[in-house]
């Protein structure tokens, strides 16, 4: 079941976990595991390894909720970073390079898939978020799209799109800057 | 037509630098070194969170996948083991729990850690690794790609043995060692090194358990007779490097 909470409530669930109480843990735990499963399973694409690491994550959760500053981050924002990062470690641990999906069928996937956390997250910085990379050339925003949702390297990123490794490197390092110069005018 | 301009000069680099690092698209080494700037240059770490933030709004076209009912139970269980972040003041009791895993397995054996120090020199000699040591090796290089020093790490019995290659000598610091921290948590201070010659050690208990979780170590150069405190360099970090099972 998908509990609806605004941010704030999340963000004070999670600061009570810090404090070691169980049942906000449950709480963060009921509001927030369908959507890091998504993350995980995005990356890993195996069910079982994707909720071996949601385990993982939210055991790191726990042991790190009382370092969360609601005054410096968003509560979802920091449970997704944390889901994703231990997702990549365990692609990476595992078997590197071994999907080879071509960037505009993952692109397609993303877009195809329902907007649904709006019941954990105010949406203006997202909206913000998708404005500034529709600035960006197709092919750059693809490139970064596709590296957050499936955790791929510059590596793979230029194999997939048959272009050198030096090109890849230059697309997502100017889209980056021009994506900060964007998000911060 | 040219597709690659020069290198952006300046801020821009740390800032796309610390994009990249949050994207997860660096290759492992450069990733290491960047994770290794992260927990030592606190304005490089604010720039990785903030493209964290800025960044995870990708993750609003993913759909949620509602886990099965057994995740639940066992990410309860976990939570003793963890040490609840109140009561232990955060990752102290998680480290904790694992340096008494790492303690309670002290009794095996030593590794063959010649072999790797040999690299890339042809086939030296091979002893068998005796069973259940996980060894763990980094290879740390300057920022130029030059490798600096070699580590080779045993899980079981914290034998850690360090060879440097001459690229450390000819520096007036003293290279210290620092374990590079899972999740941005910052590094620990393993201790000084002989920058001069092949050395071993064995790490406490403590040390022995982040050697275990470590992604990566790092080395900065100390003033003569300066010992920095133990979650901060003083002096640059000069070379770093990820931290592997064999």
């Amino acid at each position: 079941m998908a509990s609806m909470l605004t941010r704030e409530e999340l963000a004070l669930a999670l600061a009570r976990a810090g404090q070691g109480d169980r049942s906000a843990f449950r709480t963060v735990y009921e509001a927030t595991s369908a959507k890091l499963l998504g993350v995980c399973l995005r990356i890993l694409s195996d069910r079982q390894l994707a909720e071996d690491v949601l385990q993982d994550t939210y055991i790191t959760v726990w042991t790190k909720a009382s370092t969360f500053d609601a005054t410096r981050a968003s509560p979802i924002t920091w449970l997704v970073t944390i889901a994703r990062n231990r997702s990549i470690d365990r692609l990476r641990a595992a078997a590197p390079m071994r999907r080879s999906v071509p960037v505009e069928d993952a692109h397609e996937l993303a877009d195809s898939a329902p907007l649904a956390s709006e019941a954990i997250e105010t949406t203006e910085g997202i909206g913000r978020l998708h404005l500034c990379l529709d600035t960006l050339e197709d092919r750059v925003r693809d490139a970064i799209r596709t590296a957050f949702l499936e955790g791929v390297t510059y590596d793979a990123l230029a194999s997939r799109d048959n272009v050198p490794l030096g090109t890849m490197k230059s697309w997502i390092r100017r889209g980056l800057l021009r994506l900060r110069n964007c998000l911060e005018s | 037509m040219t597709d690659h301009p020069p290198d952006d000069p300046g801020p821009d680099d740390a800032t796309a630098l610390a994009g990249e690092l949050a994207l997860r698209v660096l290759p492992p080494e450069e990733e290491a070194r960047a994770r290794a700037r992260e927990a030592t240059d606190p304005a490089f770490a604010a720039e990785v969170e903030a493209w964290n933030g800025q960044l995870a709004g990708l993750a609003e076209a993913i759909a949620p996948v509602q886990p099965s009912a057994g995740v639940w139970p066992r990410v309860e269980a976990g939570l003793s083991g963890a040490g609840s972040a109140a009561n232990d003041h955060g990752r102290a009791g998680f480290w904790r729990a694992w340096a008494f895993g790492s303690t309670s397995l002290l009794a095996a054996s030593l590794v063959a850690l010649a072999v790797l120090v040999a690299r890339p020199a042809p086939p030296p000699l091979v002893q068998p690794s005796p069973a259940g040591g996980l060894t763990r090796v980094a290879t740390l290089s300057l920022e130029s790609g030059a490798p600096a020093v070699t580590l080779a790490y045993d899980t079981v019995t914290g034998h850690l043995f360090i060879a440097p290659t001459r690229a450390l000598s000819g520096d007036v610091g003293v290279p210290h060692l620092w374990l590079v921290r899972p999740d941005g948590a910052g590094v620990q201070l393993v201790g000084a090194i002989d920058g001069s010659a092949a050395s071993r050690r064995t790490l406490d208990a403590v040390l022995a358990g982040a050697a275990g979780q470590a992604p990566a170590m790092a080395i900065s150069m100390e003033a003569p007779g300066h010992t920095p405190a133990a979650d901060k360099p003083d002096g640059p970090v000069v070379a770093s490097g990820e931290l592997q099972a064999l």
